[in-house]
């Protein structure tokens, strides 16, 4: 293309090289910019050389990619170079790096720059990329950098290198997030249209992040070490089911934390359930023993505790031989042969006003039956587990439960 | 001293991450990934590291992408939907040779699926989710202490080899609460990429080494040099010579081929007297490990291979197990992704039967023995 400065430059990547070149120039001894570019064409290796560290990213991605770059080198400048690509796959990157004002400069190449440059780069005009022609509104970057409160926003032209030159050095030394529209036209506004004195992303995310680094910095803190198991009994199976509002997932995480720390077992709480949990069901899984726990699945529990109607209907034939099931006779329409009755619901209203602990409650059953995790084991889970100002009662909760299974053993 | 703790599979994957230095996780977050995110949205800033939440998962992957180029160790968290959005810069990743971890806790697909139900449906997208030939190392965990173990060696994987690792959890680990002892940070191998030691304008990226790979300076800094998604020379300018691009492939290919004892991860359980054998990887191997023990309990000879390294595949350890069983059944939850692998491999050496659920509900051991009675009444 021809210029009417008496420039030529035989590609785009010939014109970017000389602008960046220019900018290197007027920047002297400062850190030299690392060149993203998602161009269609090809930058030539004479005319990279071994100059300049240039990524050549997937289209429309590199805005995100330049985020990674930035927070490991923060002092680099970003010189994002994009055409179509920047407003169409990039659109979202680039609204939220804008917001962010995240440090980089964009240099979006309008399609008189690109087509100028006789190699067929620009596929479409980005201005106006639908197919209702003159019915769309026409695509405004700038104005939309603009609303996102970007910290710099200009535009330059290739007929004046040495000013775009300047302005992308001005919007290097501006922390935050640049687009430059570059252009071939002479007519419009050039320079920069909008500033916006913003903090910079990640220097404000390194001194919010400060505050952090005089709280540990080391591994999660130790939880004690662990006892020789008491027992010999390799696998014992527990399995709670109430409904929701019952309280046994946290009752769950008790009693694995007491099982596996407080008593030095291996235990396990399963999770994840999938559509085992049933009916409005809420369920949880705790297995421990001496033994490594394999599944942690309680498929066949040897303590069941139900706290309705459909637990029993479901698993109640699911106990093991020999094993235990408590079931809540308020619950529960017909107690099956052999059930242990506890009214765990109406303790856990008596004590504490509310059914959600009933899950605490049943924790006392297992303390009274498994004869692997004990009383004092649990309360100290529990301390650690439970919010502090329904600790007491918690625990008075788990304390009746033991008590009042104790009196139907 | 070595530390016990109780916490679950996402946190173990986080501690893991920490451990083994990774200090910038770019992210979306989704179930049942969402706690990885959401402890090194903590845990990062206490080590000086850096967390950001993307608007996407490309975009997620992407940044990680940036960062490790940058020099730091880098990861994200993802679950089905987010890894198939990862796969355009994954395979960004690979042909530029640029480490990173992606941590994909598997629930049920296609699409939105079942958010959070468990499944193991990704081991081929893990595999060929990104278009093309390509090398890839994808890892399994089955415990929270592999949670721990396997992401620490993910990132080692990642930098020794310059290439993605897809760390393939699932709902099943990621949601288990169990104990697992961290070691102290002394104890714990940790591989950093290796640095030039030559001048800048001798460098070659992209060296087209045998086995091995290039050194990896930190971008823009002294060292200078071109990253592109285009096949590229050593020097890492795109070129289309068949001659370069077959030596490129050489070397992309060989990178992993040529290192598979390093690699490969297995683990064998009673096998010498076994008839019958499972093979089994992330939570399913939970349920056949219950199996065995309660086979070996009832007199049967059930063992089973346990892999940790899914891709590369363990080739010879199956095709030396088709020489000593006469049946391998592979249980998980997908309709038979690695059955099929499995079947490869035998080629008919050994019987080979699956055990295959994709509803969100685990296989259990009782299940996984009716099949292997069932052996002795159809055989």
């Amino acid at each position: 293309m021809t210029l009417s400065a008496g420039l030529s430059y035989a590609s785009t990547w010939e014109a970017i090289m000389d602008i960046v070149a220019r900018v290197t120039a007027l920047r002297g001894d400062a850190p030299q910019p690392v060149v993203l570019s998602s161009l269609p064409e090809l930058p030539p290796q004479e005319l990279g050389g071994r100059t300049i560290s240039v990524v050549q990213g997937p289209p429309g991605r590199n805005i995100s990619l330049a985020i990674g770059l930035k927070a490991a080198l923060p002092n680099v400048p970003l010189l994002l170079v994009m055409n179509a690509d920047g407003i169409t796959l990039g659109t979202n990157h680039l609204i939220h790096a804008a917001r962010r004002n995240i440090g980089m400069t964009v240099l979006l190449l309008r399609s008189d720059v690109t087509q100028q440059a006789d190699q067929h780069l620009d596929r479409m005009r980005w201005e106006v990329l639908g197919f209702q022609g003159a019915l769309e509104t026409t695509a405004t970057p700038l104005e939309w950098a603009m609303a996102l409160q970007a910290a710099l926003v200009g535009r330059g032209t290739l007929e004046q290198p040495d000013d775009l030159a300047a302005l992308i050095s001005q919007a290097f030394d501006t922390p935050g997030f640049s687009l430059i529209g570059v252009t071939y036209a002479s007519h419009l506004e050039m320079g920069v249209l909008s500033r916006t004195d913003y903090p910079e992303f990640f220097d404000s995310y390194r001194r919010w992040s400060a505050s952090f680094r005089n709280l540990s910095d080391t591994a999660p803190k130790g939880v004690g070490v662990t006892v020789t198991p008491k027992t010999d009994i390799r696998r014992y199976e527990v399995r709670i089911v109430g409904l929701g509002g019952h309280g046994v997932k946290v009752a769950g995480t008790v009693l694995s934390e007491a099982a596996g720390i407080g008593e030095g077992l291996w235990a396990t709480q399963r999770g994840e359930y999938g559509s085992a949990t049933r009916g409005g069901l809420s369920m949880v899984d705790v297995v421990f023993g001496c033994e490594r726990v394999s599944y942690p699945g309680a498929d066949q529990p040897d303590l069941l505790v139900a706290l309705s109607q459909n637990a029993i209907k479901l698993y109640g034939h699911t106990v093991k031989p020999g094993g235990y099931l408590v079931a809540d006779p308020d619950q529960v329409d017909i107690l099956p042969e052999g059930a242990l009755p506890v009214p765990i619901v109406r303790i856990a209203r008596e004590i504490t006003d509310n059914p959600i602990t009933a899950g605490v409650v049943s924790l006392g059953c297992v303390a009274a039956l498994s004869g692997m995790v004990s009383l004092e084991t649990i309360k100290e889970a529990v301390v650690k587990k439970v919010p502090f100002k329904v600790r007491e009662k918690n625990i008075a909760a788990l304390e009746a439960g033991y008590q009042a299974t104790r009196q139907v053993m | 001293m070595p530390t016990p703790a109780f916490m679950h599979g996402n946190q173990a994957v986080a501690e893991g991450a920490i451990a083994a230095g990774c200090r910038f996780y770019a992210g979306y977050p989704i179930t049942p990934s969402s706690e990885i995110a959401e402890i090194l949205s903590e845990r990062l800033p206490q080590v000086g590291g850096v967390f950001i939440q993307m608007e996407d998962e490309i975009a997620s992957m992407a940044a990680i992408v940036g960062a490790s180029l940058g020099g730091m160790k880098t990861a994200t968290a993802t679950s089905g939907p987010g890894f198939s959005l990862m796969q355009e810069n994954l395979g960004f990743a690979v042909i530029s040779e640029i480490p990173c971890v992606i941590i994909n806790v598997q629930r049920v697909g296609p699409s939105t699926g079942l958010p959070t139900r468990a499944a193991q449906g990704d081991v081929m997208q893990a595999r060929w989710g990104t278009h093309g030939d390509h090398p890839i190392i994808v890892l399994s965990p089955s415990s929270v202490q592999e949670c721990f173990d396997l992401t620490v060696r993910a990132f080692n994987l990642a930098e020794r080899f310059r290439t993605p690792v897809v760390l393939l959890s699932d709902a099943i680990v990621s949601t288990l609460r169990e104990k697992l002892v961290i070691p102290d940070a002394a104890d714990i191998a940790i591989i950093n990429r290796t640095q030039p030691n030559v001048a800048p304008d001798d460098y070659k990226p992209y060296e087209f080494l045998q086995g091995d790979v290039a050194p990896l300076p930190k971008f823009g800094d002294g060292y200078r040099f071109h990253v592109t998604g285009l096949v590229h020379t050593e020097l890492g300018y795109p070129t289309e010579d068949a001659e370069i691009i077959s030596r490129w492939w050489e070397h992309m290919s060989s990178k992993i081929e040529d290192n598979l004892d390093a690699i490969l991860d297995w683990e064998e359980i009673a096998l010498d007297d076994a008839e019958v054998a499972l093979v089994a990887y992330g939570g399913t191997a939970r349920s056949a490990l219950h199996a065995v023990s309660l086979a070996r309990e009832q007199g049967i000879k059930l063992g089973m291979i346990k892999i940790r390294t899914i891709w590369p595949f363990p080739e010879q350890a199956i095709r030396d197990l088709a020489g000593r069983v006469g049946t391998i059944i592979v249980p998980e939850l997908n309709f038979g992704q690695i059955r099929l692998e499995v079947e490869r491999i035998v080629a008919g050496r050994a019987a080979v039967r699956g055990i295959n659920r994709a509803d969100g509900i685990q296989i259990s051991p009782e299940h996984i023995l009716d099949v292997v009675r069932g052996l002795e009444r159809v055989p």
